[in-house]
C-alpha cells in the first residue's frame, strides 16, 4: 500500500523533470527555492537532503534483500590527500562537493568531473569542509576565510565574493550554507578567540547582508544575557519548518571555553538550540543543552524535524543527539521539552532541571589538578549527521562512549581555549534510539575509538554508515544486523542516495574518493514493484 | 550485531605469540618492532606538550641556531594557521589534537626544515596528520614560523598552558594503595614491587596520570603487552598472535616470524585478551577522588 503510494510519488515527480529537460532552452535549469519544500528522487538538494534533517530516502530500489548485491558504479578521485567530510549535493545531474578552498562539480552518472573551482587565498583554518548550497544557478561555497563565494552553475565561474566574517580575528566556516526562500544561511566556526556567536543571512542574488543573528552578543555589550561569554558559533546547517517559518539551529561551545568563572550564569545562547525567524533573522524560542558549558560540548548538532505522535499525540518534534552525550525531544513549535536522556557515557550531571536541561555538576568543571569526565571534548556525537528512520521511529547516531581530564587554574586565562584537557579512552558505536523512550533499542559495535560517518537510512529498512576504520557497511534498521559492507578508506561523510534513469545511487566518500554504488545493472529494470 | 568489548580494541607492541594446531612454525630471529596501526582515533582534545617533554618540563633547547627574515616569518605565520593550526594551534602551541611544536624534540633537531619538511611531505596518517602536498616555498616560510615561534616560546615565563606536577599532588597515598590493592583490582596485572617499583623515577605529573588512567598511545607510552587475539577458524584450527588489525570483518595478527596474516571474522571465533580491559572497566567506576589518590600512591613508588 505504501509502497505503492510511493511509486506513484517518484512518476509523478519524474514527469515534470522529463519535459524540463526537453525544454531546457526555454525553461532555464537550476534550483528552484520551491523545490526545495519536497525534493524529487532525483536530488539531494541541500546538506541535509530537505529541510528535516532526517537523512531518510523514500527510495526502494535498494533494499535489505539486495543490498548485498551493490556495486560501484562509478568513483570520484578528488586527487587530494585530505578525506571529503562534505556531504554531496546533487541538482539537475550535477553533483557539488567541497573541501577547503575547493568545489568540484561532476556528473552524477558517471563520476567525470565537469568544473573544478579553487579559491586561491590560502588563509583560515583549513581543517574540513561540510558541502555547498546551489540556488537558482548559482553554487555557493564558504572558505577558512569566511568568505562566501557565488559560482555560476554552468562553469564555476565567480560571480561575487562576499565576507562573511573577519578572518583576521579567528573566523573561519566550514559551513555548508542553507537556502530558505530568498535567504542564505551561512555559519562561521571560531573558538580560539574569544569571538561573538554569528550567524548570517545573504540574498543569494547579490550576496547582500539581510540580517546577522548573534548567539552571544559582541564583547562589552552591556547587561549581556550571555553572563560574559562569547562563542555559541553555528557552524553547522540548520534545518526548517516551512508551516512555521522557523529555522533552528545548534549553537557551539562558550569561550572562554574551559574557563567557566570568567562567564557566570548559564551562558545563553551557547550550546543551545534555537529557533529563528528566518525572515526577519529574530530569536523565537531557545533551548539549552548545557548551560554553563566548560567541556566545549556543542549542541551544534543537527537538529532533526520529525511529525510524529509523542505519547500518543501528534506533534511537531525536533530530536537532537547533542555532543554531552544526551538525546533532546523538544516539541519545535514552542522549545518545550519532551525527553531529556543520554545516549552515552556521562558523568557531568547532578540531574534534569525542570525545563529539561541538564544540571551541570560543578564538582566536574576542569580543575587544577583535573577532572575525569566523560564525554571527552570529542563528544558524545559531533559534526556526523544522524538519521530519522520513520518507520521504526529509531533515532541512529554514530556515538562515543569516551573520557578525558579536563584541567583549568587561573594561570591558563580567561582568552580561548583558557585551559588544557586530554582524551584518555572513546569506544565508537551506532546507536539506535527510540525516540519517544531514550532508549537504546540496538547497537552496533564501530570497532575502534569512533566513526566520522553520518547516517543514512531508506524506506527499505537499510541504514548506511561507516565504522571506525575503513568499512562502509549497510545494516538492517529494525536490528542493526549487518547485511553489507565494504572496505573504501575511512568514511568522513553522510551517504546521500538519488535516482537517475531509474538506478538508484548510495554515494559516499572513503578518503579522498567518492564512491557511487547501485545494484548491477542488469537488475536495475528487474520489477521489484 | 554486537561485538564484545573484547574485541573493540585492537593494540600493537612488539611481542608476539603464535600457535597453530596443525603446523608449528619455525624458530625465527626476535622480530622488528612494528609501528602502531592506527586501531584507535588518536583521543581528541587540545593536547599540551604530550609529545617530547612532559607538561612542565622545560622544552628542548633548539640544536642549531637559526634565523629567518621577518617577511618570510610573516608569510609563514598565515600558511601555519591555515595548514597545521587547527590540530598545532594558531601559535604552533598545540591545538585541538596535535602537540605543541615549541616543545617538539624534532623541531628542536630540526634545521632549516631538513626533519620538518619530509615530515610535512608524508605526515603521520596512523596519528591523525595528513600529507600535506605544499610547494616548497610555502614550506621554507612555514618553517621559519616554527623556528621563530620557538624562539619566543622559549623566552616565556612559566608554564601558561601546562599542568604541572605540583598541581596533580592533590591525593592521598594510603587511600590509593588500598584502592590499587582493593577495588581498582590494579594487583590483577601490577605489583607495586614488580612491574611498578620505581614508576615515580620514570614518569612524573601528566604523563604518569595519562599512562595510569591508559597506557598507550600520545605521550604515553607504549601499551605493557600486546593485545593477543586467538582465532579459531571455520575448519576447526586455531591460531594466536598479537593483534596487527581487526574490524568487524578482519582480524589479523602478527606471526612469530614478523608475517601479518589476517582472517575473515565470519565463522570464526576470535577472542582477544586486551591487557587494557581493566584500564577501560576502571574509567567508569574511579572518582577523582580514586583518581588522584592512585596517583599519589604510584607517585610514591620511587
Amino acid at each position: 500500500m505504501n509502497l505503492r503510494r510511493q511509486t506513484l510519488g517518484s512518476l509523478l515527480v519524474a514527469l515534470p523533470l522529463a519535459g524540463g529537460a526537453l525544454l531546457v532552452a526555454q525553461d532555464p535549469r537550476g534550483l528552484d527555492p520551491a523545490m526545495m519544500l519536497k525534493p524529487p528522487a532525483d536530488t539531494w538538494p541541500t546538506y541535509h537532503g530537505d529541510y528535516t534533517g532526517q537523512r531518510h530516502s523514500r527510495l526502494t530500489q535498494i533494499t535489505a534483500e539486495n543490498v548485498h548485491q551493490l556495486t560501484v558504479a562509478w568513483t570520484f578521485q578528488s586527487g587530494s590527500a585530505a578525506g571529503i567530510k562534505a556531504t554531496p549535493i546533487l541538482v539537475d545531474g550535477v553533483m557539488y562537493v567541497t573541501m577547503p578552498d575547493n568545489i568540484w562539480a561532476i556528473d552524477a552518472r558517471t563520476g567525470r568531473q565537469i568544473w573544478k573551482y579553487t579559491y586561491p587565498t590560502p588563509q583560515g583554518f583549513h581543517i574540513g569542509h561540510r558541502g555547498a548550497a546551489v540556488y537558482k544557478d548559482t553554487v555557493y561555497l564558504t572558505t577558512p576565510n569566511a568568505h562566501l563565494i557565488a559560482l555560476d552553475v554552468r562553469d564555476g565561474k565567480v560571480k561575487w565574493d562576499v565576507v562573511i566574517a573577519d578572518w583576521r580575528k579567528g573566523f573561519w566556516s566550514t559551513n555548508a550554507p542553507l537556502l530558505i526562500k530568498n535567504h542564505l544561511i551561512v555559519g562561521v566556526s571560531g573558538d580560539f578567540d574569544n569571538l561573538p556567536g554569528t550567524l548570517k543571512s545573504v540574498d543569494p542574488e547579490t550576496g547582500k547582508t539581510q540580517w546577522i543573528f548573534f548567539s552571544t552578543p559582541p564583547p562589552g555589550t552591556p547587561d549581556s544575557i550571555s553572563g560574559g561569554a562569547t562563542g555559541g558559533q553555528m557552524w553547522n546547517a540548520g534545518t526548517y519548518d516551512p508551516e512555521l517559518n522557523l529555522l533552528y539551529v545548534g549553537t557551539g561551545n562558550p569561550t572562554p571555553v574551559l574557563n567557566g568563572a570568567a562567564r557566570p550564569g548559564d551562558n545563553k545562547w551557547v550550546c543551545s538550540i534555537l529557533a529563528i525567524d528566518p525572515d526577519a533573522g529574530k530569536l523565537a524560542w531557545g533551548f539549552q543543552a548545557s548551560p554553563h558549558d566548560t567541556h566545549d560540548w556543542d549542541a551544534a548538532e543537527v537538529p532533526v524535524l520529525v511529525d510524529a505522535p509523542f505519547n500518543g499525540t501528534p506533534r511537531k518534534l525536533l530530536m537532537q543527539a547533542s555532543r554531552n552525550g544526551y538525546f533532546f525531544v523538544l516539541d519545535r513549535t514552542n522549545g518545550k521539552n519532551l525527553l531529556t536522556r543520554p545516549f552515552a557515557a556521562a558523568n557531568w550531571t547532578k540531574g534534569i532541571a525542570e525545563n529539561g536541561s541538564p544540571i551541570p555538576d560543578p564538582a566536574q568543571d576542569p580543575a587544577r589538578d583535573g577532572r575525569l569526565v566523560s564525554p571527552d571534548e570529542g563528544g558524545g556525537t559531533n559534526y556526523r549527521s544522524p538519521s530519522f528512520d520513520r518507520r521504526t521511529g529509531l533515532f541512529i547516531v554514530s556515538a562515543r562512549d569516551a573520557w578525558g581530564i579536563y584541567f583549568f587554574k587561573p594561570e591558563h586565562g580567561a582568552y580561548g581555549w583558557a585551559g588544557a584537557d586530554y582524551g584518555v579512552y572513546g569506544k565508537g558505536v551506532l546507536r539506535a534510539i527510540d525516540y519517544q523512550t531514550g532508549k537504546i533499542r540496538w547497537e552496533h559495535d564501530l570497532v575502534g575509538g569512533g566513526g566520522g560517518a553520518g547516517v543514512l537510512t531508506t524506506e527499505t529498512g537499510v541504514t548506511f554508515s561507516g565504522d571506525a576504520s575503513n568499512n562502509v557497511f549497510a545494516l538492517r534498521t529494525s536490528d542493526g544486523a549487518t547485511l553489507w559492507h565494504a572496505s573504501i578508506g575511512n568514511v568522513g561523510n553522510g551517504p546521500i542516495t538519488y535516482e537517475l534513469d531509474g538506478r538508484q545511487y548510495m554515494v559516499v566518500a572513503g578518503g579522498g574518493v567518492l564512491y557511487a554504488w547501485a545494484l548491477p545493472q542488469k537488475l536495475v529494470n528487474t520489477p521489484a514493484r | 550485531m554486537r561485538l564484545s568489548i573484547s574485541l573493540a580494541l585492537l593494540l600493537s607492541a612488539s611481542a608476539i605469540v603464535f600457535s597453530h594446531a596443525q603446523q608449528p612454525p619455525p624458530p625465527a630471529p626476535a622480530p622488528a618492532p612494528q609501528p602502531s596501526p592506527a586501531a584507535q582515533q588518536p583521543p581528541a582534545g587540545r593536547g599540551r606538550a604530550t609529545q617530547g617533554p612532559t607538561a612542565g618540563q622545560k622544552p628542548p633547547a633548539t640544536v642549531t641556531a637559526q634565523s629567518y627574515p621577518p617577511e618570510l616569518v610573516q608569510q609563514g605565520q598565515v600558511l601555519f594557521v591555515s595548514f597545521c593550526g587547527f590540530c598545532h594551534g594558531r601559535d604552533a602551541m598545540g591545538g585541538e589534537t596535535g602537540p605543541d611544536l615549541t616543545r617538539s624534540l624534532l623541531v628542536a633537531e630540526d634545521v632549516r626544515g631538513d626533519k620538518i619538511i619530509p615530515l610535512v611531505h608524508t605526515g603521520r596518517v596512523e596519528k591523525g596528520m595528513p600529507p600535506q602536498n605544499l610547494p616548497d616555498s610555502d614550506l621554507n616560510a612555514i618553517v621559519a614560523f616554527i623556528h621563530d615561534t620557538k624562539i619566543k616560546a622559549d623566552t616565556l615565563e612559566g608554564s601558561r598552558r601546562t599542568v604541572d606536577p605540583s598541581d596533580l599532588a592533590t591525593g592521598n597515598a594510603s587511600a590509593g594503595e588500598a584502592f590499587f590493592n582493593g577495588p581498582g583490582g590494579c594487583t590483577k596485572c601490577h605489583s607495586a614491587t614488580g612491574d611498578l617499583a620505581g614508576v615515580a623515577t620514570r614518569m612524573q605529573g601528566l604523563q604518569l596520570l595519562q599512562r595510569m588512567l591508559m597506557p598507550g598511545g600520545r605521550g604515553r607510552g607504549a601499551a605493557p603487552r600486546p593485545a593477543i587475539a586467538t582465532i579459531t577458524l571455520p575448519a576447526g584450527q586455531t591460531v594466536t598472535g598479537k593483534v596487527a588489525y581487526r574490524d568487524e570483518f578482519t582480524i589479523a595478527i602478527t606471526d612469530a616470524n614478523g608475517y601479518y596474516r589476517s582472517y575473515p571474522t565470519r565463522g570464526a571465533k576470535v577472542v582477544v585478551d586486551n591487557p587494557l580491559d581493566g584500564h577501560i572497566a576502571l574509567l567508569p567506576k574511579y572518582t577523582n577522588d580514586d583518581m588522584h589518590n592512585v596517583l599519589a600512591y604510584l607517585q610514591t613508588l620511587k
